[in-house]
């Protein structure tokens, strides 16, 4: 694969393009997805597809072969396609290589992991045990090996594979819970303590009430905390600080947090994203984002980092840059702890359909989802329903009081984009809002 | 053709007791043109083959996009090998289906693939030079032309056949004006199924210059949206986003069934909850792959069924569920052609296409003239609902108070927070002017972000809590 990278590279200088990048995917994922505490569907993946980045006169085109045994004839289509574009001033060339990339492999047994029906039972067990009635969820064993080759000499080769399960466990429709288990060893993935995590939820989220408007201090579990740094993350991108999608723009050097928040992104470091490099070729590394509250950085590439008098922060992906893993920098306090200090607050669990009314301003509601609780003296008063949180992603990042001590990885579906490596959270003065009646 | 019925008859060979095959290719274009600049150029060539098979009362799943007959095996093996291992204690069925052969495609009068990337480029530059004519301060935008072919074939072991073809084109722009420290962002999405004439049905200059103005309005004339119970004349996209939110995701049969529970949610709507009240008895809102040039048409379904129109809602009631064959099946009832798939290598499961409030005969000025104080919500920008679909929010855009029946001043940031029941329930009037937006879909893991076109006419909503 290696060479079919190299040959797309080859044909498009011979075409005349100044840059051109191939990453060459191989794909064997596998999935079983579950519903109603059994399997529903299992996916398997057979494909190998070029992701390829020509550039022609500053003409920027991007493109995805699927069938590569007829790459010469895809090149030569994306380089007609990219003399008629347009240039565009703003393209300011990709990384010099060659680059040393990290010697990091996948664990073995996950490479080889070929069933994953045990791990969905077990999962399931957990959760049931607990007293939850329904489960579902996913499995998944990500595996794909990339083979990459840049026009500036960047070479690369990078087997990535990781465990990864998701389960919601309901006692009904309106009491439910939610846990994850990530791991990129075999001995460190536990489907069945997620599975647990999910059912003791759900059984504590029995009988909720209609919650109630108002400000609240409020504990984050790690899942939906892991939601809002990956919103704070996304938003980092130079891409979207340019669109107009960001409300960290002009603000480095800036105060966009209270001092308990450390925000990195790390690409290198071990999760079930972790990478050598990014679309570039140059190897991932700590970028620290935001220290002690003060802004210091977007995530760049080559081009965003011009435009923006920074360095790169090897966050490139085929067009724009973006997250890899986000780290938050953990606390010192226990979860008891976190607990303790809430004397009329809520206890918030997961959350989803996060949505802008001004992502210039950070303005915001999203909706929790599976156990709301009330907290009161620490601890658990009653449960609700029926909740959003309506606030600012500024206002909440400088309202971060206190962090957990244990961070964990989290993943799900959307809401946490890419593995968000975070601890629990207590921010207070958090607006909540309710359905008119 | 070969291809889909050498996997259809491979898997039936090796033990499934149902298969089915899907090859697609698609030939995906998006222009991207951020603060004037084209950004980049996304050319997709996409083509492969999935594989589901039904063993041991499971199914399974495989996707390949090498077209070798030994990859295709391959792919069949593991699809009725994962099959077999997910040891279900119930044995999933399929409803029945006729097998049906079909060769259907969308006219095009000028083909996308005729259309020169000059000119795609010129179309969405020009809209840009005439947005930057207004002089407004704005501190970004963005627009992402985007053009798709989907060329389809279908094999089932039941005997279907089916071919298909769907060209595609869609605009979405997204524009930040300021104000001094004010900010207005909106974003809007247009689809059409069909050809390069597409682009000529939107009168997009027009379009995007007369957003561009009204978001200037509300910058400098917007006031704080009044508080509490009154009248909501809500304009197409508003009408459009709650049918589809809060009528057409409740309504489908897998989440009603528990099936996307983890990620999508569930319903409000019990499976035995066919003419349950949650509207008043003038809401109608359908779902209908079959309207024409709306860019979630369709003839067949990605299971081979034949489409056609559902009634959800009904004078208020649910009426119908949306199915695939398997939904179907659990609910003992027929497919009413549901099923779709966003590409090759993803399951088919339940999806709305086109969802919209069936129109009635009122004028917009007739309802307005009715209001006797109240706000005017053209469109949204932030909207939200919660995963069993009964809380919904929906922040205004465009917005104007109404006062003894006549528009006033802009409002800014108008929220309607309501459950599903409360905001149905509200309507006394439907409007006439049926219009639709295009969105992205999103459901399922790995998630399908599906062309879906969301719809209606004006409606007023009468004594309902805004803020």
């Amino acid at each position: 694969m290696e060479d079919i990278a190299a040959r797309i590279v080859q044909k498009a200088t011979d075409l005349g393009c100044q840059d051109a990048v191939a990453d060459v995917v191989v794909n064997r994922s596998y999935q079983i997805r579950f519903a109603r505490n059994e399997a529903v569907i299992s996916n398997r993946w057979r494909e190998s597809t070029a992701s390829v980045f020509v550039v022609h006169d500053k003409r920027v085109v991007a493109s995805d072969i699927k069938d590569l045994s007829k790459t010469d004839e895809a090149v030569e289509r994306l380089v007609k396609i990219a003399k008629a574009s347009q240039r565009n001033p703003d393209y300011a060339g990709i990384a010099k290589g060659p680059f040393r990339h990290a010697r990091t492999r996948p664990d073995p047994r996950v490479v080889s992991l070929a069933e994953g029906g045990k791990y969905v039972e077990a999962a399931i067990g957990g959760a049931l045990d607990e007293g939850a009635k329904e489960c579902a969820g996913s499995f998944w064993k990500y595996q794909d090996e990339h083979f990459l080759a840049t026009s500036n000499g960047a070479e690369g080769h990078d087997l990535r594979a990781g465990l990864y399960l998701s389960i919601r466990a309901l006692v009904s429709l309106e009491s439910s819970g939610h846990g994850i288990a990530c791991a990129t060893k075999l001995s460190e993935f536990h489907p069945e303590k997620a599975g647990h995590k999910a059912g003791r939820i759900s059984a504590l989220a029995r009988d909720p009430k209609p919650g109630k408007a108002g400000r609240y201090t409020v504990v984050f579990d790690p899942l939906i905390f892991g939601s809002i740094t990956d919103q704070a993350a996304g938003r980092l991108s130079a891409w979207a600080v340019s669109a107009g999608l960001s409300p960290f723009g002009k603000k480095v050097g800036k105060r966009v947090a209270s001092n308990q928040l450390t925000l990195y992104d790390d690409g290198s470091a071990e999760s079930i994203a972790r990478k050598r490099f990014d679309a570039e070729g140059i190897p991932t590394r700590r970028n620290l984002l935001i220290n002690k509250g003060i802004l210091k950085t977007y995530l760049h590439n080559t081009s965003t980092a011009k435009k923006f008098k920074a360095r790169t922060t090897g966050n490139a992906g085929l067009i724009y840059p973006d997250a890899h893993a986000v780290f938050v920098k953990p606390g010192d306090r226990s979860r008891d702890e976190i607990f303790s200090e809430v004397k009329d607050g809520l206890w918030l669990t997961n959350t989803w359909y996060t949505r802008y009314q001004s992502y210039m301003t950070g303005d915001l509601s999203t909706i929790p989802r599976d156990g709301i609780f009330h907290i009161r003296k620490g601890e658990v008063a009653e449960t609700w329903k029926d909740i959003r949180v309506t606030d600012n992603l500024l206002h909440l990042l400088q309202n971060i009081v206190a962090l957990g001590d244990s961070p964990e990885q989290m993943m799900w579906w959307g809401e946490v984009s890419v593995p968000n490596f975070v601890p629990y959270a207590l921010i207070k003065d958090v607006g909540i809002t309710t359905s008119a009646k | 053709m070969d291809l889909v019925g050498f996997a259809v008859d491979y898997a039936r060979s090796k033990g499934a007791t149902y298969a089915e095959a899907r090859l697609e290719r698609q030939e995906p274009e998006n222009f991207i043109l951020k603060n004037g600049v084209l950004d980049a150029l996304y050319v997709g060539h996409d083509a492969g083959i999935g594989v589901r098979v039904l063993a041991n009362g499971a199914l399974g799943f495989a996707a390949t996009n090498s077209f070798a007959k030994s990859d295709i095996r391959a792919i069949v093996d593991d699809a009725i090998k994962i099959a077999k291992a997910s040891r279900r204690k119930s044995k999933i069925t399929f409803a029945q289906e006729d097998a049906i052969t079909m060769n259907w495609s969308v006219p095009e009068e000028r083909k996308l693939s005729d259309v020169p990337v000059e000119e795609k480029i010129e179309e969405i530059q020009s809209v840009d030079r005439d947005l930057m004519g207004l002089k407004y301060k704005i501190a970004a935008r963005y627009f992402n032309l985007s053009d798709n072919r989907i060329d389809k074939y279908f094999a089932n072991s039941e005997g279907s056949r089916i071919h298909s073809f769907s060209p595609r084109l869609r605009v979405f722009y997204f524009l930040t004006l300021l104000d001094g420290s004010n900010v207005e962002q909106t974003s809007r999405n247009y689809g059409w199924s069909g050809g390069w004439e597409g682009i000529r049905t939107w009168d997009l200059s027009k379009r995007v210059l007369e957003e561009a103005r009204s978001m200037r309005r509300s910058l400098t004339e917007g006031k704080k949206s009044p508080e509490g119970k009154m009248d909501l004349v809500a304009g197409p996209q508003v009408a459009g986003i709650a049918s589809h939110e809060s009528c057409g995701h409740p309504t489908e049969a897998d989440r009603v069934l528990g099936r996307e529970a983890s990620q999508a949610g569930k319903s409000f709507i019990p499976p035995e909850g066919v003419g349950m009240k949650v509207g008043s008895e003038i809401v109608t809102v359908v779902d209908d792959p079959l309207v024409e040039h709306a860019i979630a048409y369709y003839q067949t379904d990605d299971e081979g069924v034949k489409a056609r129109r559902r009634y959800l809602y009904k004078e208020g009631r649910v009426t119908e569920f949306l199915h695939n064959r398997e939904t179907a099946a659990a609910l003992r009832t027929r497919s009413n052609g549901a099923a779709r798939a966003v590409n090759y290598n993803v399951e088919a499961i339940v999806r709305m296409a086109n969802t919209f409030v069936e129109p009635k005969d009122h004028s917009v000025e007739e309802m307005i003239e009715g209001v006797k104080f109240g706000v005017y919500m053209k469109s949204f920008m932030e909207w939200n609902i919660d995963d069993k679909r009964y809380n919904a929010k929906y922040a205004g855009r465009e917005a104007y108070l109404i006062e003894n029946g006549e528009v006033k001043h802009p409002v800014r940031n108008t929220i309607v927070e309501l459950t599903t029941p409360t905001f149905w329930s509200a309507v006394d009037a439907v409007g006439k002017d049926l219009d639709f937006e295009a969105g992205f879909c999103g459901k399922s893991d790995p998630g399908q972000a599906l062309d879906a076109s969301l719809g209606g006419p004006t409606i007023r909503l009468r004594n309902v809590h805004l803020r």
